[in-house]
């Protein structure tokens, strides 16, 4: 005769758990205190971790931005120039270098640097003067003298 | 019959001095545009002298590439993050060069530099995947978890050469 459902006595068990908490373990094995031994503990910890690295990969991008535009102020500040000015002149230049490769020139190659900040200061004093314009009164309407003849 | 107090005040002697008559900057004068072009040609000049006698020693460059900037220079090994349709062992050459510069000389490109001045080349060494990186999200308490590993596939670059030929003006 076929039986077709199982007995009682007949249990499924897990075989493999050791393997299972190990391989939460592992990655919680460089962490503090008990939650780098204790499973209960770990799979918290190693899940907030990985919540935080997450999150963080995003916010990397904005965090290095802000060093590199940190580290461009500084150097063109050295060079006797602010960084809004120094960018925007670059620009204008048509000089289409990203703050990381400024950072980068200002630290390895500083001669390099010097010579992009005398180019965005020749920019910027051109763009002085030519904001200046001629230098005369600019013709009004009301203001122009009529002559009666 | 109108005229102007501007005029007027002309006509009499100084304008007042007020905090908009002279604008905020400090005067600034540009040397004579004759004598600077000349002097920029003498540059040019002695630039081009100089890389035709092959006086500079390492070069750099600054390269546009998948997207990102690349500061490199003979011998170095670059990495992107994405694929790139060519096997390995393949000769490349990088168009997009923004800089190169040696020790005593730069060339800026504005934005980029000519194809005839610069001749960056390197070959594809390694075609891999990326560390598995784990993305989890997760809010407590309310039910939610999801797990996701990703591998993005990378390809390794060793650049060969850069050189520069003197064809300045």
């Amino acid at each position: 005769m076929v039986l077709l459902s199982a007995p009682r006595w007949l249990r499924s068990r897990l075989s493999d758990r050791f393997w299972r908490v190990q391989e939460v373990l592992k990655y919680a094995r460089h962490f503090r205190g008990r939650k780098n031994r204790c499973y209960k503990l770990a799979v918290r910890s190693v899940r907030r971790a990985f919540v935080k690295s997450t999150k963080a990969r995003r916010e990397k991008k904005r965090f290095l931005r802000a060093l590199w535009i940190t580290r461009i102020e500084a150097a063109s500040l050295e060079h006797g120039l602010k960084y809004p000015a120094f960018i925007s002149n670059l620009l204008k230049s048509q000089v289409e270098l990203n703050r990381k490769m400024l950072a980068d020139l200002a630290i390895y190659e500083p001669k390099t640097f010097k010579s992009l900040a005398a180019l965005a200061q020749r920019r910027r004093q051109e763009g002085f003067l030519a904001a200046l314009g001629d230098g005369k009164e600019p013709e009004g309407i009301f203001s122009r003298i009529v002559h009666h003849y | 019959r109108h005229q102007s107090s501007q005029s007027t005040a002309v006509q009499e002697g100084l304008v007042a001095k007020t905090s908009l008559t002279s604008p905020p900057w400090p005067e600034v004068k540009l040397p004579d545009p004759a004598e600077e072009a000349k002097y920029h040609a003498e540059v040019v000049q002695k630039v081009n002298n100089m890389i035709a006698a092959g006086q500079y020693g390492r070069l750099f460059a600054v390269v546009h590439f998948a997207s990102k900037q690349w500061k490199i220079t003979s011998e170095d090994l670059i990495m992107m993050d994405n694929v790139l349709e060519a096997e390995c062992g393949d000769r490349i050459r990088m168009e997009k060069v923004l800089l190169v510069g040696a020790d005593d000389f730069t060339l800026i490109g504005r934005p980029l530099l000519g194809k005839e001045l610069v001749r960056v080349e390197a070959t594809v060494i390694e075609k891999t995947e990326s560390w598995p990186k784990i993305n989890v999200r997760f809010w407590r308490r309310h039910n939610y978890q999801k797990k996701k590993i990703i591998t993005n596939p990378q390809t390794v670059l060793r650049i060969n050469t850069i050189e520069i030929f003197p064809c300045l003006s």
